[in-house]
């Protein structure tokens, strides 16, 4: 009993931790989008173009990252399969995840096909051209940067880590932290697919 | 003369014992674990919490892997929302205390896989201390979205 007072206790202060840093950051609180973000894009897939507005009537958990990303975008995709799991089929099926390969170098339309399935079958990867890249980021207020690192494993992609949720209308309805659970993913998603 | 040498001869039989023992006995990989990833990817991370029972501090200062070519340290910085992944020299097991290698921060990467790591596998990882002493942690490759994440 007492242990899990503590772990609900540790968890209360990450959050509200989590919730500080974020305010003292300047970002945007859940529910409340940047002004002016969001709207269409389209970008590469290994099946042709795809366009936001095509995915609309669904929620949309659009995730910028990058297939050579060793941990930060694992991480997440798994949080965001984790989160999925815990919904009905009904709900599942009016989701749609998306990730777009801020790494467009290196990252080609079949690798982020191979890649987000892994995570979660029928999940779409897009990439396009650096500027197209760029353009779709700055819409959202994804940030990135290439970042030569002193490691074998050549460069990183120093990136922003939120999930974006549009809800059924394409619309930009919040943000997920990298830090949120799955428990707060679904609440998330449950609340976008009831609009 | 012939002490001379017979404490020599054991000087050299007991160091490997020395060698073996030092920081590596004081330390225990619990629920140790690498992150199964998709194939054709060259990277990925193993996880675990390293639990130092000594009253003296330690330092684990390398890792190595028989799964890809080269294993390095690995830690995040989160500043204002961007994840800064970061090679780090060390890793500080304080003294009674421990250091959480998990996703997102922490951890010990694989770079350059020899072959694709499929859960179910195991991957065998030495970790090296500041003596030199080392450890044998063998650890099973699990499926990311199996698993449960704490933070």
């Amino acid at each position: 009993m007492t242990k899990r007072i503590l772990i609900l206790a540790v968890f209360l202060a990450l959050l509200a931790a989590t919730l500080w840093v974020w305010r003292a950051s300047g970002l945007p609180p859940l529910g409340k989008p940047a002004a002016a973000a969001g709207g269409d894009f389209t970008l590469q897939s290994a099946d042709g173009p795809v366009s936001l507005k095509d995915l609309r009537g669904k929620v949309v958990l659009l995730y910028f990252g990058y297939t050579y990303c060793p941990d930060v975008c694992p991480t997440s995709l798994a949080l965001i399969a984790q989160a999925l799991k815990q919904m009905t089929p009904a709900e599942q099926a009016r989701v749609q995840v998306v990730f777009v390969s801020v790494d467009p170098e290196r990252d080609t339309p079949q690798k982020l096909k191979e890649y987000i399935a892994f995570f979660r079958p029928g999940g779409i990867g897009l990439t396009g051209t650096p500027e197209q890249v760029a353009q779709a980021a700055k819409q959202y207020g994804a940030v990135y940067r290439k970042q030569a690192v002193s490691s074998a494993a050549g460069y990183v992609v120093d990136h922003s880590s939120y999930t974006y949720i549009l809800g059924p209308d394409g619309t930009l309805r919040g943000k997920l932290l990298h830090a949120a659970t799955p428990a707060e993913m679904v609440r998330e998603i449950r609340t976008a697919l009831k609009s | 003369m012939k002490k001379l040498t017979a404490l020599t001869f054991a000087a050299i039989l007991f160091a490997p014992a020395a060698w073996a023992g030092g920081a590596a006995d004081s330390v225990t990989a619990v629920d140790p674990y690498v992150r199964a990833v998709p194939p054709g990817q060259p990277a990925t991370g193993a996880f675990m919490v390293l639990q130092n029972s000594d009253a003296k501090a330690h330092v684990l200062v390398k890792a190595d892997n028989a799964a890809s070519k080269v294993t390095e340290l690995h830690g995040h910085v989160n500043e204002g929302g961007v994840m800064k992944m970061r090679p780090v020299k060390q890793i500080d097991l304080p003294a009674k205390g421990e250091a959480k290698l998990q996703p997102g921060g922490l951890h010990v990467m694989l770079i350059d896989l020899k072959q694709p790591l499929k859960a179910g596998d195991t991957v065998a990882l030495t970790l090296t201390f500041e003596d030199g002493s080392t450890k044998e942690v063998s650890a099973p490759v699990r499926h990311p979205a199996g698993m449960m994440m704490s933070h």
